[in-house]
C-alpha cells in the first residue's frame, strides 16, 4: 500500500470516533436536546445548534445509499486498491458517511443492500478507517493490513523454442499484445533510500517524506525513475519464447525511455513486455522488447523502456 | 418580491475555449481588463459608464483577498456596489442576479461581472508545482479541521466525477437507467457545436455509440459526458433600463432568479437526487410569472450528462422519473422542439474554470439578442439557464427576456 494516501488528522472534536474504529467500536454523537444524529463529529448539533452532543456506540447496521466503481483512480495513490468501490452508507440511524465498500465483487452490489462495518487497518499506527461489507462476508477477515504482496497466480506459458536463425519464427514474435505480468514487488522508502545513496541522487523529493508530504505534488515521496527502471531484474517475464542458437547476447541499451507516470513510495509495481521489432544488423540480430512497469492497477506505465538485445 | 425586471444583460465577451497548454498565459487583471474592453464594445458602453464589479475571488491569480480594489484601481473604476461570488460553477448565475439586484436598488447602474480562466504567466521562481498540488485533490479541502479533509479524502472520495456518479447510481436504482437518453444529450449538444465555430468541439460530430464506446471513469458515466477543463474567461455588463435604453443591442432583462445550497457533499443532502436546482428554478419562475412550458430556449448547466438529465426533472420541464423518456422524445438541438444548450453546451464547448457557466448566460444573451448566427432560433424572447457548483450542491437558475 502506498504510505503517500491521504490519511485521517483526528481533531479535538473528532478524536473519540477514532480512538472508537482503534477499539473496533462505532461512536458517533447524538443531540441529547432533539435527539438528532449527528455524522460527521461536531461541537454543535445541525439540527437545533445546542452544544449538547453525546458519543454513543452503535451496531453499525447499515444500507447502501449509493456507490461507484472507479475505473480511473481517484489519486495515483489509490492505484492498489482499484477498482475501489465508494459508497455512500446509511447508518440505521439514518445519519451518511462517505465510505468504501470490501470484500464484495461488483455483481453482489445493490443499491440498498444490509452492510456490517469492517474496522479496517490502514497503517502500521494502528488508525483504522470505517469501510463496510456484505452481511454474508467475514468482516474480521476483511480488517487487516495485507501481510505482504499477494502475487497473482499464472500458469507459466508454454514456451516455445525460436532458432536465430528462423527468420520466420523470429518475425512471428512481434506483436502489440503484451506479455501477462509479472510477479509484484514493492518499493518502499528503504529501498529508496539505498539507491539514493548508492547514486547519490538523495533529492528531498525521494528522501525526505516530511518536506514531500508538504511541497511536493505528488503528496509524499516517489521512487526515482531510474530505481524503477532498474527493478525489472527483480521481475520475472512472462515471456512464452527463448532464443536458442545463439552465441552471445548482450544488452544494447535503449532506444526509448520514459518515465511517464510516478511511483509513490511504498507502492506495488508489476510490469509486462512485449516484442516491438526483430532486425537483423551487421553484428547480428536486434530484437527490441518493449518493456511497460506499471503501478499495480495503474493503467498507465510508470517506466517505458524499449531495450535493445543484441544475439550474436 | 424579488427582482421587477428594471436590469438586463447588454454586453458580453467570452475567450474562444483553448487547451490550456497552448492557450495564452495573461495575468488576470489583464484578463479583466481586456475581457470588460470587449464586452463594453459589445454593448456599445463607455468604461465610464461602469460603477459595479462582480468578481471571482477564489482562483484569483494576483490576490486571495481585496481583489474586487485591486480590479478597480487596474482598470481605473469608480465603483459604488463590488461584490465577490463563491459558488463555483454556479458563480456566472449567482453574479447576474446579484449585479441585478444592486441595480434596482439604486446602488449602480452599470455592473461588470468577469471571470479570468486562463493561466496566469509563471513568475521566475515560481514553481509550478504548486499547480499540481492544487489539483491533486479538486475542489476538496485538505486544511486541517475540514470535514472533507478528515472524512473523504482517507477514503479515495475526492473530485467531481465520483460524486456525481454516484449521483446516478442512486438514480438508477430509484427510476432506472437508459444509458442511451444519457447519451443523446451529449450527442445533440454536439449537433449544437457544429454551428458554433467557438466551441472546442467544433467540427467533430458525436455519435451515441461513441460515448457508449468512450471509456469509463466511474460508474456509469463515460468520458464523453464530462466535460473538459479548458482555458478560457468571460464577463458580462449588465446596466439599469435607462442605460440599456442606449445600449448597442436588444437587452437580456432579468426577470426571475433563485438560489439554493444546503450541503457540500451530496452524500449529506436530504435525498440525494432532488436537487437544489429545484426550489431555485420556482423562485425564479414564480418570480417571472411564468412556467417551464413557457421558455423558448433552456441553457442548462452540464457539467455531466446527469446534471443536465436532474436539472430538466427538478426545474419542472417534465415530472421526477421522465427526464430519460423527455430526452428520447425531443430534439434538443437548435432545429428541435425543445432548443437546450444551443452553443453546444459546456460538454462540446468547453469548460473554462468557473467562467464555464458563462456560455451558458451569453448564449441566451446571444439568442435573445438574435445574433447566434447559423444557429439563431426563430423566435427566442424567454431563456431559462442555469447554474450549478461542487458536486449539485450550490445550484441557481435565471429567467432572461427580450423586452
Amino acid at each position: 500500500m502506498s504510505n503517500n494516501k491521504p490519511m485521517p488528522v483526528p481533531t479535538e472534536i473528532s478524536a473519540p470516533f477514532w480512538e472508537g474504529l482503534k477499539a473496533e467500536r462505532l461512536l458517533i454523537q447524538q443531540c441529547n436536546q432533539c435527539s438528532h444524529w449527528v455524522f460527521y463529529p461536531r461541537r454543535h448539533c445541525p439540527g437545533c445548534l445546542a452544544h449538547e452532543l453525546a458519543w454513543r456506540e452503535v451496531s453499525g447496521g447499515a444500507s447502501l445509499y449509493s456507490f461507484t466503481v472507479t475505473r480511473i483512480a481517484t489519486m495515483p495513490d489509490f492505484a492498489d486498491e482499484m477498482p475501489q468501490m465508494l459508497a455512500v452508507i446509511e447508518l440505521d440511524q439514518g445519519v451518511r458517511i462517505n465510505s468504501n465498500l470490501v470484500g464484495l465483487d461488483e455483481s453482489e452490489v445493490k443499491v440498498g443492500m444490509r452492510l456490517q462495518p469492517v474496522f479496517a487497518e490502514v497503517d502500521a499506527k494502528g488508525t483504522r478507517l470505517l469501510r463496510f461489507t456484505g452481511m454474508d462476508k467475514d468482516p474480521q477477515a476483511l480488517k487487516s493490513l495485507p501481510a505482504a504482496v499477494e502475487q497473482p497466480a499464472v500458469a507459466a506459458p508454454r514456451v516455445r523454442q525460436i532458432a536465430l536463425d528462423d527468420e520466420a519464427a523470429l518475425q512471428s514474435l512481434v506483436s502489440d499484445t503484451f506479455s501477462p505480468w509479472s510477479n509484484r514487488i514493492v518499493v518502499d522508502q528503504g529501498l529508496i533510500d539505498a539507491f539514493a545513496a548508492l547514486s547519490g541522487d538523495d533529492y528531498w523529493i525521494h528522501t525526505d517524506p516530511e518536506r514531500a508530504r508538504k511541497q511536493s505534488p505528488f503528496g509524499g515521496t516517489i521512487a526515482h525513475g531510474a530505481l524503477v527502471q532498474i527493478l525489472q531484474s527483480r521481475m520475472q517475464l512472462n515471456l512464452d519464447y527463448e532464443i536458442t542458437g545463439f552465441s552471445n547476447m548482450v544488452n544494447y541499451g535503449s532506444d526509448r525511455l520514459r518515465f511517464p507516470a510516478p511511483v509513490p513510495a511504498g507502492s506495488t509495481i508489476h510490469s509486462r513486455a512485449r516484442v516491438k521489432r526483430v532486425e537483423r544488423v551487421k553484428s547480428g540480430t536486434q530484437l527490441t522488447l518493449e518493456l511497460n512497469i506499471h503501478v499495480l492497477g495503474s493503467e498507465r506505465p510508470s517506466v517505458i523502456n524499449e531495450l535493445v538485445i543484441l544475439y550474436m | 418580491m424579488g427582482l421587477k425586471g428594471h436590469a438586463a444583460i447588454v454586453g458580453s465577451a467570452q475567450y474562444k475555449p483553448e487547451k490550456y497548454a497552448t492557450a495564452p498565459r495573461m495575468f488576470h487583471l489583464e484578463q479583466v481588463a481586456d475581457l470588460a474592453a470587449q464586452a463594453l464594445r459589445d454593448a456599445g458602453l463607455q468604461a465610464s459608464d461602469l460603477d459595479g464589479l462582480v468578481i471571482n475571488g477564489p482562483q484569483f491569480h494576483e490576490a486571495s483577498v481585496f481583489v474586487p480594489a485591486m480590479a478597480a484601481e487596474y482598470l481605473g473604476l469608480r465603483l459604488n456596489f463590488a461584490e465577490v461570488v463563491d459558488l463555483g460553477g454556479c458563480t456566472s448565475v449567482g453574479m447576474v442576479w446579484r449585479a441585478a439586484a444592486a441595480i434596482e436598488l439604486g446602488l449602480c447602474q452599470a455592473v461588470l461581472c468577469v471571470l479570468p480562466a486562463r493561466m496566469a504567466p509563471l513568475g521566475p521562481d515560481e514553481d509550478p508545482s504548486w499547480m499540481a498540488r492544487a489539483m491533486r485533490f479538486g475542489g476538496h479541502s485538505t486544511a486541517f479541521g475540514a470535514p472533507e479533509a478528515e472524512f473523504d479524502l482517507p477514503y479515495g472520495h475526492m473530485g467531481q466525477n465520483t460524486g456525481y456518479a454516484m449521483i446516478a447510481q442512486r438514480y438508477a436504482a430509484q427510476y432506472g437507467y437508459d444509458p442511451r437518453a444519457l447519451a443523446k444529450i451529449a450527442v445533440d449538444q454536439r449537433t449544437n457545436a457544429q454551428y458554433n465555430p467557438q466551441a472546442m468541439f467544433y467540427g467533430q460530430p458525436l455519435t451515441i455509440e461513441q460515448v457508449l464506446a468512450s471509456k469509463k471513469v466511474a460508474d456509469p458515466l463515460h468520458v464523453l459526458e464530462i466535460v473538459m477543463p479548458v482555458a478560457g474567461g468571460a464577463a458580462l455588463i449588465i446596466a439599469s433600463k435607462e442605460v440599456a435604453a442606449r445600449a448597442r443591442k436588444r437587452p437580456s432583462y432579468i426577470t426571475g432568479f433563485g438560489e439554493h445550497l444546503a450541503f457540500k457533499s451530496p452524500s449529506y443532502a436530504a435525498d440525494m437526487v432532488q436537487t437544489p436546482i429545484g426550489p431555485a428554478s420556482r423562485r425564479a419562475f414564480d418570480m417571472a410569472g411564468l412556467k417551464p412550458g413557457d421558455v423558448d430556449a433552456a441553457q442548462i448547466y452540464d457539467c455531466y450528462t446527469i446534471t443536465a438529465l436532474l436539472t430538466l426533472e427538478d426545474a419542472g420541464f417534465c415530472a421526477k422519473g421522465e427526464g430519460m423518456s423527455f430526452v428520447r422524445e425531443h430534439d434538443l438541438t437548435w432545429r428541435g422542439d425543445f432548443p437546450m444548450n444551443t452553443h453546444g453546451g459546456q460538454l462540446s464547448f468547453g469548460q473554462a474554470g468557473s467562467a464555464g457557466g458563462m456560455s451558458q448566460v451569453i448564449e441566451a444573451v446571444t439568442q435573445i439578442a438574435g445574433e447566434a448566427g447559423e444557429r439563431q432560433l426563430a423566435q427566442c424572447d424567454t431563456v431559462y439557464v442555469s447554474g450549478t457548483g461542487g458536486v449539485m450542491s450550490e445550484q441557481g437558475a435565471l429567467i432572461l427576456q427580450g423586452a
